[in-house]
């Protein structure tokens, strides 16, 4: 190799080959519950820990499946005032909220014409079972809007069979645009803050742009609202693989 | 907080509360302190000497104790009399008993009387000319005199209250955490003292606590948790009703 200088050429070192592990690389993006990540606060980081060493316990009794929003779930509750002395309802999970163990789940489905959302708790001994029936996600974290949508994107049939699920890597994202009921809804979303991609706005162009004025772009370089959870995640990850182990 | 389930799927929800290195200090007696009952001085959570002046080290050095950041007296019974420098643990309560806890509020700082003591205020609009939140009248025009007590705007919070009749659900010896229904005054990880319950319903419900306390050193083996009988717990399968 002759240089331009007519120097000899400088030592290039060889290129480091880089080592993708792909066994640490599963266990970062392996799927975490999240309601086991702690909330920001000055709270004594025991409490959570106790709190922490509850839900593995139930989860050790009980199986509590994977699973997000936008998933069709059926949850079988023990009731003393029914004939059988258990429930069973069958519905899309429009939202999960809460830390610990006082995690809930939102549940909705349309029955003979009225919309139905039932609150869940997900550590309740009541519940006998839950399987989920289809799994996917959809654009959203939060499917509220799904209540001034029209019925057919809520109704799903209570003796729906569950769908196979085919490998064990990925869950579809449904990229659905749900179409909406007419104007008043419960919430305007089409502003901003809502960050919805899940609708089909009909609204007209005008319309989409004033709720513009509601934007608020400084939000996403605001670092004091910045909450890095991969480490926490990361030994959250740990504790749970060793408990649920023993 | 935290929620706790009953056997038959009720929800409660429980406050933990975390006995942090607590020891006896002083024995007064009943002559001494001028009080019906003798007095126990008790103190809880280790802080760095520098933050009490050299006056007040002479208690912890007496029990030859680190120093502590709050000092109580309990009053006590005579057969209930405890070494001083001996330390207390959670397993003192058991689950089933009925406590009082007591603790500073949260402070709100000056506030005006429709926060503090509840007051209605005035309407928002109709002609009220700079009148929305003030206490109004104080007075009647005959007493001509403003009573002694009589509610106005003040500091609000940050004073002594106590929440009586406390149920003890569940105690954890490993981490010394008693789990007590309900909610309790004071902010997250503020300094609370536990008492057995003075109410007359929850006279006859301790039945057989430990007495005078909890010894470590002692026989006595406890598991790692105790729970309440009637407490749901997870290592159980789920409720099912009969």
């Amino acid at each position: 190799r002759v240089s331009s200088d007519g120097k000899p050429p400088k030592f290039q070192p060889p290129p480091k080959p880089v080592i993708i592990d792909k066994k640490t690389q599963k266990e970062e993006t392996r799927f975490l519950s999240p309601e086991f990540i702690p909330p920001r606060g000055r709270t004594d980081p025991l409490k959570y820990y106790m709190e922490r060493k509850d839900m593995i316990q139930r989860r050790k009794v009980f199986n509590i499946p994977e699973f997000y929003v936008g998933h069709v779930l059926a949850v079988t509750t023990a009731d003393p005032h029914a004939s059988d002395k258990s429930k069973r309802f069958v519905g899309i999970c429009i939202q999960r909220g809460g830390k610990g163990l006082g995690a809930t789940f939102v549940l909705r489905n349309v029955i003979e014409d009225q919309g139905v959302e039932i609150c869940y708790e997900l550590y309740s001994p009541r519940i006998q079972a839950l399987e989920v029936l289809k799994l996917e996600k959809r654009l959203d974290e939060n499917l509220m809007y799904l209540r001034d949508a029209l019925p057919e994107y809520s109704t799903f049939d209570v003796n729906m069979k569950p769908v196979p699920r085919m490998d064990h890597e990925e869950i579809p994202v449904n990229k659905l645009q749900v179409r909406m009921k007419p104007k008043p809804w419960s919430k305007r979303w089409e502003r901003p803050k809502y960050n919805i991609k899940g609708i089909k706005f009909e609204l007209p162009e005008h319309k989409m742009k004033a709720a513009e004025k509601w934007s608020q772009p400084w939000l996403e370089f605001d670092m004091l609202r910045e909450y890095d959870t991969s480490k926490i995640e990361a030994k959250i990850r740990k504790e749970l693989s060793e408990e649920l182990e023993k | 907080m935290m929620p706790i389930w009953t056997k038959s799927g009720e929800k409660h929800a429980v406050t933990l509360l975390k006995v942090q290195d607590c020891h006896v200090l002083r024995y007064v007696s009943k002559e001494e302190s001028g009080g019906k009952t003798a007095k126990l001085l008790v103190g809880g959570k280790n802080v760095s000497p520098f933050s009490k002046r050299e006056s007040a080290h002479e208690i912890f050095k007496e029990a030859g104790v680190p120093l502590k950041q709050k000092v109580t007296t309990f009053n006590v019974t005579d057969d209930a009399i405890i070494k001083p420098g001996t330390p207390l643990y959670a397993a003192h309560f058991r689950p089933g008993q009925f406590v009082d806890v007591t603790a500073k509020t949260i402070g709100k700082g000056f506030q005006g009387v429709m926060k503090r003591w509840g007051f209605k205020g005035q309407p928002a609009s109709h002609g009220q000319t700079k009148t929305h939140r003030r206490p109004g009248a104080i007075s009647t025009n005959k007493a001509s005199k403003v009573y002694r007590g009589t509610k106005m705007p003040g500091k609000m919070g940050n004073i002594y209250r106590t929440s009586f009749g406390l149920k003890v659900w569940r105690i954890n010896t490993k981490h010394d955490i008693i789990y007590v229904n309900g909610s309790v005054p004071g902010h997250t990880n503020c300094l609370v003292k536990v008492k057995d319950s003075k109410l007359p319903t929850y006279k006859d419900c301790n039945k057989n606590p430990p007495f005078p306390t909890f010894f470590a050193d002692g026989d006595e083996e406890l598991p790692e948790d105790l729970f309440d009988e009637e407490i749901f717990q997870f290592t159980d399968p789920s409720v099912t009703f009969a």
